[in-house]
C-alpha cells in the first residue's frame, strides 16, 4: 500500500508460481515488510509528495490494501495479456499523478528513477524481512529474486535500466539513496504517527467501534515502534526518528514470531482469504455473510459489555455524529467519509480523482471510457470549485462545503452519473443487469430494486447517485464503494 | 389456587415519603430503592415469574424539580452499569420501554441500548424497565404506526393494534403491585393492564422486600380472575 506505484510493484514475478515472490505472498512477515517498504518509499521526496497529494490511504486504507492486492495478483497472473493490461492500467493511473510538493518541487509518478526506487524498497524489504526473522536468504536465492524484481520493473517501464544489473551494485545504490535522497517527508510522518493511531475499522469490524478502538490503541503504537526500529540507521538519524529502549528487540521478536507461522500446515494463512474477509459486511449477499452477522452480534455484545464495565468519568461520547441517524448524514460526516478521499481535511482535485480511480478500478475500465470518467469528474470539480470555494484558495474546506450544500447537484454531477452509468452498462443495453450491478457494487440488487424490475434503469441510477452525492442518503450501495474505509 | 402470574408489574412508589420520614433528602429514597429493585428481580426470577416490568420514571416525572431529575438520571446510569454483568449472568433479558425524551442524557440511552444488546439473547426472565414511559403515549404511537402502515379501518382488531405497541411480544400484565398504599394507575402500560389484578401493599418501595413480594403473589393466586366473562385463554400472547 502506497502510491499507486507500489501497488503495482507489490509483486513481482511475472513468471511462474515458484518464483521467490510467490513464496512470500502468504507470509505474515510480508505485512510488516510492506509497511516498512511503504515508509521507505514515502521518505523519497517524489513518492512522498505524490502520496500526500493523491493517495486515499489515510482515509480508506483497507480499500487501498485490497486494490493493491488485486493489482498484485494480476501482475502475477499466468496469462501475459492480463499482466500487460494491468501494467498499462497502472501506467495510465500513474500518468495522472503529477504536481508539486509543499516546497514547490515538481513530482511525477511516471518518473523512472522514482519508480525504480519503489521496486528497490520492495526487494530490499523482502531480503530484510528474512534477515530480521533470523533466516537470511542465501546468495543464489537473492540473485534470483533480484532478477525477478528487475523484470517486474521492466514490465512497467519498458526496461530496468534504472536499477543496477547486479545485486552487489544494488546495495551500493540502495545505501546511497537512503543516505542522500531520503527525507523526513510529510507522508512518512502521516504513516508513522497518524495512520496507525487513527486507522479506521474495516467493514468486517465496523460494527464494533469500541473494540476496534481498544485494540488499535495497543497495536497502533506497537506497529509504529516496530516499523521505526526496522528502518535503516542512517535514515532514522537523518529523519530524527526516536530510538526507544527495547524497540529493536520488539521488532526482531515480531518478525521472528511472524516467521514461525511457516510451521503451520500449508494453506492456513492465505492473504486473499484474509483480505476478502475484512471486506465482508453483514448486508452483503455472500454466503459467509450470515456467519459475519452472527459474529457482528457477538462483537456488539462484547462492545456493549466493555462500555458498561468502563468506569464512569469520561462522559463525553467520542462520536456525536451517530446521533443524526435516520439514513441521512450531516454535511460534515459526508464531507469526511465520502468527499475527502485523501483525508487531508480539504476537498480538491486529488479527492475526486481518487473517486474516479476507485470507480475505474472497480469497473476495470479501458480507454477511452476511463478518460471519459476522469473528464466528467474534472468537470464536476470545476463546478464545485466555482460554487463552493468562497475564499479562493483553490480548494474547498469542510465549512465552505457545509455552507453551500444545496448547490452540489449541478449539471456536471448529473453528467458524472450518466458517464458512470454508461461505463457500468457494459453491454449497452440501456439498463444495468445483475452482473453489471455486481461489478460496480460487489453485491446483488437490493430487495427494493428487485421487486419492480430485474434491471436498473438509467434514470433510477442517476437519481440514486445524485441522492447519494447531494441528498447524503446513507445505506445505499455507494457506501461500501466510496465511504467505507 | 391458580398458577404464578406470568407477567408482574411494579409501580415503585414511596421513595420520597420513605426519605421524608427519616428526615433525609428525597434523593436518599431513590438511592435506597436500588436494593429493593435487585431484591425483587431475584425474588421474581426464583418464583418463576417470566416477565417483570418496573415503572421507573413516567412522562409526568419530568415535572419534578430539576435537581431531583438530574440525580435520578445519574443514579439510574450508575445502577444500570453496576448490575449489568449480574443481569447478564442471571440470564435476564433487559429492555427499556419509553426512553424517547431528548432530555435523557445521551450516555444514559447509550447504556440502556448496551444493556439491551448485551442481554438480548437471555431467556431466563424478561425485565422491562419503563423509563420515560406513558401508557397513553404508547397507544398514540401505535395508532400512528397503524395509520402509517395504511391499514383499512375495518381490519383493525385488538390483536392487530397490540402488534403496533412497543415490544409487541409483551404479554398482558397479570398482576400489578403498587407500593405505599396509593391506588392509582398513573398512565402505566394502559393497554397491557386491561385485565390485571392489582394489589396495594402499604410498605414504601425502599422497605418492600422479597417476602412482601411473595405475599403479593400469594394474594394473586387466591383471587378469582374472571376477565369480565372472557375466557382466561386471552391472557397474554400465546407465543
Amino acid at each position: 500500500m502506497t502510491t499507486g506505484s507500489s501497488t503495482t510493484t507489490g509483486d513481482t514475478p511475472l513468471f511462474d508460481a515458484e518464483s521467490q515472490f510467490g513464496t512470500f505472498f502468504d507470509d505474515p512477515r510480508w505485512a510488516l515488510a510492506l509497511i516498512r517498504a511503504t515508509v521507505l518509499e514515502a521518505a523519497h521526496p517524489q513518492v512522498g509528495a505524490a502520496l500526500a497529494d493523491n493517495s486515499a490511504f489515510v482515509a480508506h486504507p483497507w480499500r487501498r490494501l485490497r486494490n493493491t492486492f488485486l493489482s498484485m495478483r494480476r501482475m502475477f497472473d499466468a496469462d501475459p495479456a492480463v499482466r500487460e493490461r494491468e501494467a498499462a492500467r497502472l501506467n495510465r493511473l500513474h500518468a495522472r499523478m503529477s504536481g508539486s510538493d509543499a516546497r514547490g518541487r515538481a513530482y511525477d509518478a511516471m518518473d523512472r528513477a522514482t519508480r525504480a526506487w519503489v521496486v528497490a524498497t520492495l526487494f530490499e524489504g523482502a531480503v530484510t524481512m528474512c534477515r530480521l526473522g533470523g533466516q537470511p536468504l542465501d546468495q543464489d536465492t537473492m540473485e534470483r529474486m533480484y532478477a525477478e524484481y528487475r523484470a517486474f520493473l521492466a514490465a512497467l517501464d519498458g526496461d530496468a535500466g534504472e536499477l543496477p544489473e547486479d545485486v552487489n551494485d544494488f546495495w551500493r545504490y540502495f545505501d546511497r539513496v537512503v543516505e542522500e535522497e531520503l527525507e523526513n517527508t510529510e507522508a512518512v510522518r502521516i504513516i508513522l504517527y497518524r495512520l496507525f493511531d487513527h486507522l479506521p475499522a474495516p467493514a468486517l469490524l465496523a460494527g464494533a467501534p469500541t473494540l476496534w478502538a481498544a485494540g488499535r490503541a495497543v497495536v497502533g503504537p506497537l506497529l509504529g515502534a516496530i516499523t521505526v526500529a526496522s528502518l535503516p540507521e542512517p535514515y532514522r538519524r537523518r529523519a530524527g526518528l526516536p530510538e526507544m529502549p527495547g524497540a529493536p528487540t520488539l521488532m526482531q521478536g515480531a518478525y521472528f514470531a511472524a516467521g514461525l507461522t511457516r510451521f503451520l500446515p500449508e494453506g492456513w494463512i492465505n492473504a486473499e482469504t484474509i483480505i476478502e474477509a475484512l471486506f465482508l459486511s453483514p448486508d452483503s449477499d455472500d454466503p459467509r455473510a450470515r456467519t459475519v452477522t452472527v459474529l457482528h452480534a457477538r462483537m456488539k455484545r462484547a462492545s456493549a459489555l466493555l462500555r458498561l464495565l468502563t468506569p464512569l468519568g469520561d462522559d463525553t461520547d467520542p462520536d456525536p455524529a451517530n446521533a443524526t441517524g435516520e439514513g441521512r448524514r450531516s454535511a460534515k460526516e459526508f464531507f469526511h467519509q465520502v468527499l475527502d478521499q485523501t483525508g487531508d481535511g480539504h476537498l480538491d482535485w486529488p479527492d475526486l480523482a481518487a473517486m474516479a480511480r476507485e470507480l475505474a478500478t472497480r469497473l476495470d475500465l479501458d480507454e477511452p471510457e476511463e478518460t471519459r470518467l476522469y473528464d466528467a469528474f474534472a468537470a464536476w470539480w470545476r463546478e464545485l470549485q466555482a460554487a463552493l470555494d468562497t475564499d479562493g484558495d483553490g480548494r474547498v474546506s469542510a465549512d465552505e462545503y457545509a455552507a453551500a450544500v444545496p448547490s452540489l447537484a449541478g449539471p456536471a454531477l448529473i453528467r458524472v452519473a450518466e458517464v458512470l452509468f454508461d461505463a457500468t452498462d457494459k453491454d449497452g443495453s440501456g439498463a444495468i443487469d445483475a452482473d453489471e450491478h455486481r461489478t460496480l457494487f460487489r453485491t446483488a440488487f437490493h430487495r427494493d430494486l428487485a421487486t419492480t424490475h430485474s434491471t436498473y434503469g438509467r434514470s433510477a441510477f442517476v437519481g440514486d447517485f445524485l441522492s447519494f452525492m447531494s441528498g447524503r442518503r446513507t445505506n445505499t450501495p455507494y457506501d461500501p464503494l466510496l465511504a467505507d474505509a | 389456587m391458580r398458577a404464578v402470574p406470568r407477567h408482574v408489574a411494579c409501580v415503585m412508589d414511596g421513595n420520597g415519603r420513605w426519605a421524608q420520614r427519616r428526615s433525609l433528602p428525597r434523593t436518599a429514597g431513590h438511592r435506597a430503592a436500588e436494593t429493593t429493585v435487585i431484591d425483587i428481580i431475584e425474588a421474581a426470577r426464583a418464583a418463576g415469574v417470566e416477565w417483570l416490568s418496573l415503572y421507573a420514571f413516567s412522562t409526568e416525572n419530568w415535572n419534578r424539580p430539576g435537581s431531583e431529575v438530574d440525580y435520578l438520571m445519574r443514579l439510574v446510569r450508575r445502577v444500570v452499569r453496576k448490575h449489568a454483568p449480574l443481569l447478564l449472568a442471571r440470564g435476564i433479558r433487559c429492555r427499556f420501554l419509553g426512553v424517547a425524551d431528548p432530555r435523557i442524557p445521551r450516555e444514559l440511552t447509550r447504556d440502556f441500548e448496551d444493556l439491551a444488546t448485551l442481554t438480548a439473547d437471555s431467556r431466563g426472565m424478561t425485565l422491562t424497565v419503563a423509563f420515560d414511559h406513558g401508557g397513553r403515549r404508547d397507544i398514540v404511537e401505535a395508532a400512528r404506526s397503524l395509520i402509517r402502515s395504511g391499514t383499512p379501518a375495518e381490519e383493525v382488531t385488538e390483536q392487530l393494534f397490540a402488534d403496533h405497541l412497543p415490544f409487541p411480544d409483551t404479554p398482558d400484565v397479570d398482576l400489578v403491585i403498587r407500593t405505599s398504599g396509593e391506588q392509582r394507575i398513573s398512565n402505566f402500560m394502559l393497554w397491557q393492564v386491561a385485565y390485571a389484578e392489582w394489589v396495594f401493599p402499604e410498605a414504601l418501595w425502599p422497605d418492600f422486600r422479597a417476602p412482601d413480594f411473595l405475599a403479593c403473589l400469594h394474594t394473586y393466586r387466591r383471587r378469582d380472575r374472571r376477565f369480565g366473562g372472557v375466557p382466561p385463554q386471552t391472557n397474554g400472547d400465546p407465543s
